[in-house]
């Protein structure tokens, strides 16, 4: 049983993890319904950024991590004002593919810098030592991916129940026509869900790059392998992506706990996603809390 | 007139003089998965090509390096190698990933062009089409099974567990792996792949349950460092050691795993970058003078400099004793690079009784030693004498 409860919690942390990468697609769709297949070059981005200021700069690790995550929603802003805002009123297709174009040159571009390829980590500042109780471990950097979560989960909410530019976001979201004829700025609500999506992408980053090191093929992937998160939970819905993200992230250390045995080789923690994405879009193609459309015939 | 004898005299002694030149084509991973192998690797080829043109270390001839990133893409590397194919006639052809190598096997023997890898899988080198293909150093499976040689040595009847790459590359030693355990009396209880999870709590438990005592990884750094990790935090780090095969290994596994990777076993058979030899000597100079960072603090850098090596020094074999260089004399250049012939640049750990690279047409491993190194206080130390597998010969080929 205490391994039941040890996959659980950790399942969580690795949930934690897929729900922060999951928050900046679902921004981005909600308030523009475009899906952005750049975000994992934010993520990689953002991480990279972090280990430069600590690494070069000799910054303390709190204000690199603040720095990198401001610096990150300032390039999604200045992604979104450059090659987005052109775009207004295309086709969405045309939209799609210059974010897999960015993804392509955002590739190239890290390339150049000294972390293209190897393996960098940040320096230990969190305690080296696990949290252990009744048998179960966790560990600090799996805590902080979850306190990560948490907080970004109580900002959003708060942001677009109670705030006037959050509640503009979601005018924009649910009819951008009405909300332009109310006096909404729709440009200034998509430059801002880029900005905020870069500073989820980059505490996504963070993360990943303190639980398991900074690569950036491996952080690229993180970017696309929560699509069945996303998917799950909705892909307009804030409380779906961390609901989406969760229940992947346990999923998967349920299956590699139980599923792998039987197995050869193991690898069901890799299926599982996927098998979870085909059934939602067989039975609920909205995901448990996407905005369902309903259109008149 | 005279002054236009003496333009077209001295044109002519000019073209006479003019350096040929010769191509040697790599393409591999530099972006995409196991670019931390693929980019320092590269790395090192690109800075051995230019240290080649400076040293004139091909008289005569000037060397045209051709370096492609394939993405671990096995159609990028086939388009690649076609078009050098087509355009650039190289000599030799300095491949990247085992998947690649393996489609592109029956390619290189149609076109006869020599070929070598940084994969160490050993179809590469088994029948069919087999001829041009030679690897600079022992294979994933004689690594893995020189590991499982000293595991028996450590504890007789150990349980064992394999964790590999999700890839022809992590598969390769399993079928070789399982032989030698038999042979040598260790069970195999379980065989998983992984190429890299955020939380390796579920496999750690079930290989914990099935009794493993020791895990041994064909794979990159980055997840084995991810399990080495978890492992501690598990408190499994006592229960269970940790050994892992070529490119599992090296600074980059020490930089990831911090104090988690006390302990770890690996099989190499390169130097460590703090030896001195006359190969640990350049790989130093030529990272400082490229400026390459922590891409030249790696063991795969310097994995890169000795493929780029053995091209360059075959190369020159071939024009002193052929007069000129093509796939054929190349070819006969490195196959008779054995005996008083073979090579020692000082890259790879040398055995009693072997050089430290020599080919022949039969035997296309270059160098044949390794060593165990444990990760203590830091640094990998070594902990044996360069040996060669005693047993793999006879589980592979049954001799």
């Amino acid at each position: 049983m205490s391994d039941f409860f040890q996959f659980l919690i950790s399942g969580i942390a690795v949930g934690s993890i897929y729900a922060l990468a999951a928050l900046g697609f679902v921004l981005i769709y909600k308030s523009s319904r475009v899906i952005n297949f750049a975000h994992g070059q934010l993520i990689a981005i953002g991480a990279f950024v972090a280990y430069a200021l600590v690494a070069w700069l000799k910054l303390p690790i709190a204000l690199a991590l603040l720095t990198a995550v401001l610096a990150t929603g300032l390039l999604g802003f200045v992604v979104e004002r450059v090659f987005l805002k052109r775009l207004v009123g295309q086709p969405i297709i045309s939209v799609i593919m210059v974010t897999i174009g960015l993804a392509s040159v955002l590739d190239g571009l890290m390339y150049l810098t000294p972390f293209g390829s190897g393996n960098f980590s940040y320096p230990a500042f969190l305690p080296q030592e696990p949290l252990r109780l009744a048998g179960i471990t966790v560990s600090y950097p799996q805590l902080l991916a979850v306190g990560f979560t948490a907080l970004f989960l109580l900002l959003f909410g708060w942001f677009f129940q109670r705030s006037t530019l959050g509640i503009s976001m979601r005018a924009v979201a649910d009819d951008q026509m009405a909300a332009m004829s109310v006096g909404v700025s729709v440009e200034k609500v998509f430059a801002l869900a880029w900005a905020v999506a870069g500073v989820t992408a980059a505490s996504a980053g963070m993360v990943v790059g303190t639980v398991s090191g900074l690569n950036q093929d491996s952080l690229i992937a993180i970017g696309l392998a929560v699509f069945p998160a996303v998917i799950l939970g909705g892909l307009d819905s804030i409380p779906g992506a961390v609901v989406g993200g969760i229940t992947i992230g346990v999923l998967q250390n349920l299956a590699a706990g139980y599923l792998n045995r039987f197995v050869p080789g193991g690898g069901t923690e890799l299926v599982i996603p996927f098998v979870v994405l085909l059934v939602v879009l067989w039975f609920k193609p909205h995901g448990l809390f996407g905005t369902e459309e309903i259109e008149r015939v | 007139m005279k002054r236009s004898m003496l333009l077209i005299g001295l044109t002519l002694l000019g073209l006479a003089q003019a350096q040929k030149t010769v191509s040697l084509v790599h393409s591999g991973a530099i972006t995409g998965p196991t670019s931390d192998v693929g980019g320092p690797y590269a790395a090192a080829i690109e800075d051995y090509c230019k240290y080649a043109n400076e040293q004139k270390l091909i008289p005569g001839y000037t060397l045209n390096c051709i370096v492609r990133d394939d993405q671990y893409q096995n159609p990028n590397a086939q388009r690649i190698l076609e078009e050098a194919l087509d355009r650039a006639k190289p000599a030799v052809y300095l491949g990247y990933a085992t998947g690649a190598m393996l489609a592109l096997k029956s390619l290189i023997q149609e076109v006869k062009l020599p070929a070598i890898p940084a994969s160490a899988h050993i179809g590469l080198i088994d029948p069919p089409d087999n001829t041009y293909i030679f690897l600079p150093t022992s294979s994933y499976s004689e690594q893995v099974v020189a590991l499982l040689e000293h595991i028996a040595r450590e504890k007789k009847g150990a349980k064992v567990a394999l964790v590999v790459h999700p890839s022809a590359f992590g598969r390769a030693p399993v079928e070789d792996a399982r032989k030698a355990a038999a042979q040598l009396g260790l069970s195999i209880v379980d065989v998983q792949e992984n190429g890299g999870s955020l939380d390796n709590t579920a496999l750690l438990r079930n290989l914990e349950q099935k009794g493993a005592e020791y895990i041994v990884h064909q794979n990159v750094a980055g997840p084995v460092a991810n399990i080495l990790k978890d492992a501690k935090r598990l408190g499994l780090d006592k229960k269970i050691k940790q050994l892992g095969a070529i490119y599992t290994g090296g600074n980059d596994l020490i930089r990831l795993a911090g104090d988690a990777a006390e302990g770890y076993l690996w099989a190499s058979s390169y130097y460590t970058l703090e030896e001195d030899t006359p190969g640990m000597r350049l790989h130093r100079e030529l990272a400082a003078k490229n400026n390459r960072g922590t891409l030249g603090q790696s063991h795969n850098y310097t994995a890169g400099l000795l493929a780029a090596a053995i091209a360059v020094e075959a190369m020159k074999r071939a024009a002193q004793r052929f007069g000129r260089i093509d796939n054929v004399t190349f070819y006969d250049a490195l196959v008779g690079m054995n005996g008083p012939n073979a090579f020692n640049p000082g890259f790879v750990v040398k055995t009693a009784n072997s050089p430290e690279i020599d080919f022949t047409k039969s035997e296309q491993t270059g160098g044949e030693g390794l060593r165990v190194l444990e990760v203590k206080g830091g640094k990998f130390v070594p902990i044996t004498q360069p040996f060669t597998s005693a047993l793999f010969r006879k589980v592979h080929y049954g001799k």
